[in-house]
């Protein structure tokens, strides 16, 4: 249906920009499909996505809505490291902080100051930025492993951290939030309004990351990450680059956090321990770096390989999520989106 | 008037110093070729001009200094470096990489501009403007780095070793297009080489870079006439 729309000349120049808004991967390749060119067929895929993300909640029995939801609150969060990992080439251990300081920000202002809950995701976003932008102006002195470990380090301390202040983050009990009721006007039930929160929050921040990266700092950014002494001598400066990347990917990470406690209602320091962030950087390398579709695909990974690795073997899930992402990095070592692309290719098309 | 003015520079990596006082003076709209053997520091003089590697000395461009400032605070003062081994953006488009190359610009309509100027020099750009760069050719490659570099509008263009790994035809046929852009847009340009013939063929001023020294210098055509050259770098006695 939303194809249609598609065909529609008037609609036809607005149709590419859109489409790169949508999935606008690097070396985007002149594949020709029944007369419709690659941009057009990503933009009829993220319609197409959409359409089905609107009709889902409607069909599906309460849990499961849950976890699309947390696919896409995982989907936000990968959006973040991947503006950071698969488009500036920098790394992070400690996506997982920037994710908890947006969580516990929005639970503290629900709780604290009773704030209504669409006031947390704009603070907890900027909250996150900010604290990137401090951690981010030393660490992005660093490169390769030595930037690694200190964002790994960034994500351990915060566990202990935020046991200690005890009156404000509630300690190891955590604090527990009344979650989103949906106004009687929508005639939605509790988690399918939260889901459609969720999901408007997730329109929006992949909008915004694909107007960023097609702008001139998205530019910036993938000079940085494909030759920094070719960037630095076109103007570049690296280091400022480098530190907007660390933020921008920070105050992603903290509005995934901010919906994440919409959603569940409860924060404490052990939902995000260093494994969230390790899972976090684990997922977008399965889902795909530098891409559109990584994320979305890494979340749904993230978010039903490890159950499915329980169904497998009940006693050792975690090994058999680790053999998992070791045969998808085999089979695609371009991530999900990469192998999804090589096999679009393979299919035999008429002139 | 002069373009470039350099004075004592003095650079190296770490401990160990590669350029021992190396003066310069290069007039605007010029070319100016620096020769030498491997290891002379000719590379390491293109990188103390553009910021890359730290100098002490005088450099001034117009009446700019440019000591001690980084590159791309060079580069926004319109030193376009095209730096050894060419520094293509390999997974980016060959547009994509011609638009980085006007990063320290604004303003839409001139860059599309510069597009269809670069492409005057360079047509066999335009027939791949959106195939990624890393499957260019070599020669197309450095084709597209100088190309890059004139999208900044530079007042000095900075050529590292454009010869380098490239057929002789396709090194001849870089060298008259730098010309022609020298002559088009009087563009001040100071190009290494390897290539003594080809360098000197197109350049007005010429010196020879020997372990950190300049040890000759002179117009072109003195230096293409110096014995001591000919029999180091030019590959035939007089």
């Amino acid at each position: 249906m939303t194809g249609r729309a598609d065909a529609n000349p008037a609609t036809r120049d607005a149709a590419p920009a859109t489409a790169a808004a949508a999935t606008g991967e690097a070396g985007a390749t002149s594949v020709r499909l029944f007369g419709w060119d690659a941009a057009r067929w990503r933009w009829v895929a993220a319609a197409a996505l959409l359409a089905a993300a609107l009709y889902a909640p409607f069909q599906l029995i309460p849990f499961h809505v849950f976890q699309l939801t947390m696919v896409l609150v995982y989907a936000v969060a990968l959006l973040g490291l991947n503006l950071l990992v698969g488009h500036a080439g920098q790394i992070s251990l400690g996506h997982g902080a920037f994710f908890a300081v947006g969580a516990y920000a929005a639970a503290i202002l629900m709780e604290r100051w009773d704030t209504p809950y669409p006031l947390t995701l704009p603070i907890a976003a900027a909250v996150a930025f900010v604290l990137g932008l401090v951690l981010g102006v030393p660490a992005m002195r660093l490169r390769g492993l030595y930037l690694a470990l200190v964002t790994l380090a960034i994500a351990i301390f915060l566990v202990p951290l935020l046991k200690r202040f005890e009156e404000v983050t509630g300690g190891s009990m955590g604090l527990t939030l009344a979650k989103p009721a949906p106004p009687a006007w929508s005639g939605l039930a509790e988690d399918q309004w939260i889901y459609f929160l969720v999901l408007a929050v997730a329109v929006a921040a992949f909008l915004l990351a694909g107007s960023l990266l097609r702008s001139r700092v998205g530019r910036a950014l993938h000079a940085v990450r494909d030759n920094e002494i070719a960037a630095e001598v076109m103007g570049v400066r690296l280091s400022f680059y480098k530190t907007l990347a660390f933020a921008w990917s920070a105050m992603f990470a903290g509005a995934a956090g901010c919906v994440y406690t919409w959603v569940i209602g409860f924060v404490s320091p052990d939902s995000f321990t260093v494994n969230l962030s390790i899972t976090l950087l684990a997922g977008l390398v399965v889902g795909g770096l530098g891409t559109m579709a990584g994320p979305v695909l890494g979340a749904l990974f993230v978010m039903f390989v490890p159950g499915i690795s329980q169904e497998i073997n009940d006693a050792a899930p975690g090994v058999i999520f680790g053999l998992l992402i070791i045969a998808v990095m085999y089979v695609a070592p371009t991530g999900l989106a990469g192998l999804a692309g090589r096999l679009i290719r393979k299919i035999p098309r008429k002139e | 008037m002069s373009a470039l003015i350099v004075e004592n520079l003095v650079a190296g990596y770490g401990d160990a110093r590669v350029l021992h006082g190396v003066d310069l003076n290069v007039g605007q709209g010029e070319i100016c070729a620096i020769l030498g053997p491997n290891g002379a520091g000719k590379t390491t003089l293109l990188r103390a001009l553009s910021g890359m590697v730290k100098a002490r000395g005088t450099v001034r461009l117009g009446g700019t200094s440019l000591a001690g400032r980084s590159p791309d605070a060079v580069a926004r003062l319109g030193v376009a470096h095209v730096p050894e081994g060419r520094g293509t953006f390999m997974p980016l488009t060959v547009e994509e990489n011609l638009r980085l190359g006007a990063f320290v610009r604004r303003g839409k309509k001139d860059v599309d501009a510069d597009l269809a100027r670069i492409h005057t020099y360079f047509p066999v750009l335009k027939t791949r403007l959106k195939q990624a760069a890393g499957s260019l050719s070599g020669g197309e490659q450095q084709m597209l780095a100088i190309g890059r570099a004139l999208m900044s509008r530079p007042r000095v263009l900075l050529l590292d070793e454009p010869s380098l790994g490239l057929a002789p035809l396709v090194t001849r046929e870089l060298f008259r297009i730098v010309q022609a852009v020298n002559e088009e847009e009087r563009t001040t340009v100071v190009v290494v080489e390897q290539n003594a013939h080809l360098a000197l063929g197109i350049a007005q001023q010429a010196h020879v870079l020997e372990t950190g020294r300049i040890v000759l210098s002179g117009t072109a055509a003195q230096i293409r006439a110096d014995e001591q050259v000919a029999q180091s770098y030019l590959g035939y006695r007089v």
